[in-house]
């Protein structure tokens, strides 16, 4: 009797204790679908990674849905880009559900800004400039170099997080810095094929790129339509090679400008799955850049 | 600068980010409200329920309806803490009210994972809209049951435990204990008078849609509650039996009229003393058409709500009499007030259902139906029920200008209710839950 007792009590406390041992894979959940991606080539098969956005949303419009309840809940790592992108839902999520390991300033909590060079950071700060971002421009992942920089914080963290592991974070750690440095090489050397070309852009969204592969930028769509026509004015006299759009920016005031200039627009995916080719980092960067050479080529 | 960072020790949390004093000083934020309102009908209430401040109609003209000041920080590691104060203009005067003044425990506090405990005075949960600032609304006014059974919004004082369960799929459950000190309860007796349970569950639905379910009971015990608002927007013009079912009695010339508002008065301008319950179900479902909330999206919102009460509904009422003294030249009326109580079992029923399209990124279109069955002893015919149109053009997530008609209607009587309305705010904001 005492024996059986004993062996339920063990049996028991294993069930109870297993999902906190090291077979336990780590949840990961990323608020945009490029550091989903990062997470995946780092963790690979001990990790679950979840996004909380997809290609085509703007990441800054969702809302803090019950699923993202429940997976933060479970998420042992926090993966956002931060500088206020994430500011409508995050901090919902943060109050509601999310434990102690992802809340800020603890090791589960990434917010990929704070750990770069942020661009267009605002010394002055008022709500009628629009949608600033005080913090810096958020979309830092369209710098490359940026990727390396995050992939090492990424790994240092799992590391800490599931030390039984960390060796194969590690070699994943490696193995993806060899292959980027291989593959950043190469798109710098396209990059510079790229230089000065002339593009127009939305407001926000690519910065980080245009710095990156030295493009130069002749205009920025304005969010009102009135604006616009002072668009058509400069394209008109220093003209340009593109009009870059994402899949989840307007696509009326870009079709206008070019049905007026007839400068092509040139659908870039801007993250993972914002187009059928970007299914991950390395394809985002190769289709993007092979988008804008084709842009490049037919002007 | 990241090379730093990653040299730090093994049990190092990352530096926290530089703060200057000013992150020390609590997040405030203003909502600024205002609204301009025609009705058809001039005194209109709700036949059969008591209406307080929060569930009359807005008032004619301009007015401002409420205004908040909120205030919010983190106390410490294991806390979080925030006022909201509500300044509302009523009848020429300007009242200060405590909506919220609560503390809540942050992930750091010890609790088990996913449970958080609210304790002090909140908009606590119950169906969709009560824990949200009404501010937040898709539509310029709070919908039939919620004016009839909750005075707007239930906002007691208490503590509430809320439990995020562990799994794939999203499911909260959660209760509170509360004083009893508002509608639907009032004049709270022990002080711990009133206690509520709820269930959600929810999930997504494809790629761009999300459903969130509930299921919720809010029970307790009412002592003397009262309604303590004025239907004819004219305090002097307010005695007994001159109740807020008039509008609509009093010209529907229903042939046993009388007994009908006798019955009906007691529900309207009587006060309760008895048990209460309010059992709900909502639902909540948004989608994306083009996958991207910014362009376009749709939400279906409702929630169905029936209020059990037994108790005794008493009423003062003026009794006169004429006497005719002895040896004096004219009759005299003798005046004086009785208290009728009469013991009611009510069971009363409400629902709405509405949708908001955003059609363009700043255009919204919605619709609503809303339903109001008064308590089953009132004797009350026909059920309220109001029609609403609202056209709404945020110019910025902090400002938005909203166009709404409501076709309010009871028996024969229609009153139509046209609202121009702003909500702006400043200063920070909070992040909105779905």
């Amino acid at each position: 009797m005492m024996m059986k007792r004993t062996t339920l009590a063990a049996a028991l406390s294993i069930a109870l204790l297993s999902p906190a041992t090291a077979d336990a894979k780590i949840r990961i959940l990323a608020c945009e679908p490029e550091w989903a991606a990062l997470a995946e080539e780092i963790g690979g098969e001990d990790v679950i990674v979840h996004s909380a956005t997809h290609g085509r949303q703007d990441a800054h419009y969702i809302r803090a849905r019950p699923s993202l309840i429940a997976k933060v809940r479970r998420a042992k790592i926090l993966f956002c880009s931060d500088a206020e992108l994430e500011v409508g839902w995050l901090p919902v999520l943060l109050e509601r559900g999310a434990g102690r390991i992802v809340q800020p300033g603890q090791l589960g909590h990434i917010m990929a800004a704070d750990h770069v060079e942020a661009l267009e950071r605002s010394e002055v700060v008022d709500r009628s400039l629009g949608d600033i971002h005080p913090s810096g421009n958020p979309h830092v992942h369209l710098d490359p170099r940026n990727m390396t920089i995050l992939a090492e914080v990424l790994t240092e963290r799992l590391e800490q997080i599931d030390p039984e592991r960390a060796g194969a974070y590690r070699q994943r750690l490696a193995s993806f810095q060899a292959r980027w440095a291989d593959a950043v090489a190469g798109w710098q050397e396209r990059a510079t094929e790229l230089h000065g070309m002339k593009v127009i852009v939305y407001h926000k969204a690519w910065v980080y790129l245009l710095r990156w592969a030295r493009l130069e930028r002749v205009s920025g769509i304005p969010p009102s339509a009135s604006h616009l026509v002072e668009v058509l004015e400069q394209v008109r006299n220093i003209g340009a090679g593109a009009i870059l759009r994402a899949p989840h920016e307007p696509e009326d005031a870009s079709e206008w400008l070019s049905g007026k200039t007839g400068v092509p627009v040139v659908d870039l995916p801007f993250t993972v799955g914002g187009s059928p080719e970007a299914d991950d980092l390395f394809s985002l960067f190769d289709s993007t850049l092979a988008l804008l050479e084709e842009a490049r080529d037919r002007s | 600068m990241e090379a730093q960072s990653q040299e730090e020790g093994q049990q190092t949390a990352p530096a926290p980010r530089p703060v200057g004093d000013n992150s020390f000083n609590p997040a405030i934020g203003v909502v600024l409200n205002a609204m301009f309102t025609d009705h058809s009908e001039d005194e209109v209430g709700l036949p059969g329920f008591q209406l307080g401040h929060e569930s009359e109609r807005t008032e004619k003209g301009f007015s401002l309806g409420h205004s908040e000041v909120t205030m919010s920080g983190n106390i410490d590691d294991k806390f979080r803490g925030a006022l909201t104060l509500g300044l509302g203009a009523h009848g020429g005067e300007t009242e200060l009210e405590l909506e919220e003044a609560y503390v809540q425990t942050l992930a750091g506090s010890g609790l088990p994972d996913g449970t958080r405990l609210k304790v002090g005075r909140a908009l606590w949960t119950f169906g969709y809209l009560n824990e949200h600032h009404a501010h937040g609304d898709d539509f310029a006014d709070r919908p039939l049951p919620y004016r009839a059974f909750l005075d707007g919004a239930y906002n007691d004082d208490g503590l509430e435990l809320s439990v995020v369960l562990p799994g794939d799929f999203y499911k909260e459950v959660g209760g509170g204990l509360f004083r009893g000190g508002d509608t639907p309860f009032g004049g709270s007796v022990s002080g711990r008078e009133a206690w509520s349970a709820y269930a959600r569950i929810g999930g997504d639905v494809g790629r761009d849609s999300a459903l969130r379910l509930g299921a919720y009971i809010l029970d307790g015990a009412a002592h003397g509650r009262s309604g303590g608002a004025h239907a004819h927007g004219d305090e002097h013009d307010e005695h007994a039996g001159n109740g807020h079912g008039d509008g609509y009695n009093g010209e529907d010339g229903h042939h046993d009229h009388d007994e009908e508002h006798a019955h009906d008065a007691f529900f309207s301008e009587g006060t309760f003393t008895g048990d209460t319950r309010l059992l709900g179900v909502d639902f909540r479902y948004t989608w994306a058409p083009t996958g991207n909330a910014r362009d376009s999206e749709l939400i279906l919102q409702g929630e169905y709500f029936r209020r059990i009460e037994e108790g005794d509904y008493s009423l003062e009422e003026l009794e006169c009499e004429e006497s005719e003294v002895e040896g004096a030249e004219h009759h005299h009326e003798v005046c004086e007030m009785h208290l009728d109580t009469e013991r009611l079992n009510g069971d009363a029923h409400g629902w709405y259902a509405q949708a908001v399209y955003k059609f363009l990124p700043q255009w919204r279109a919605g619709v609503r139906h809303a339903q109001l069955s008064p308590p089953s002893d009132a004797e009350l015919a026909d059920d309220i029920s109001t029609i609403s149109a609202m056209l709404d053009w945020p110019n910025s997530e902090f400002g938005r200008v909203r166009f709404q008609y409501n076709r309010e209607s009871f028996g024969a009587t229609r009153d139509n209710q046209f609202l121009l309305h702003y909500v702006m705010s400043l200063g920070a904001h909070a992040a909105h839950s779905f």
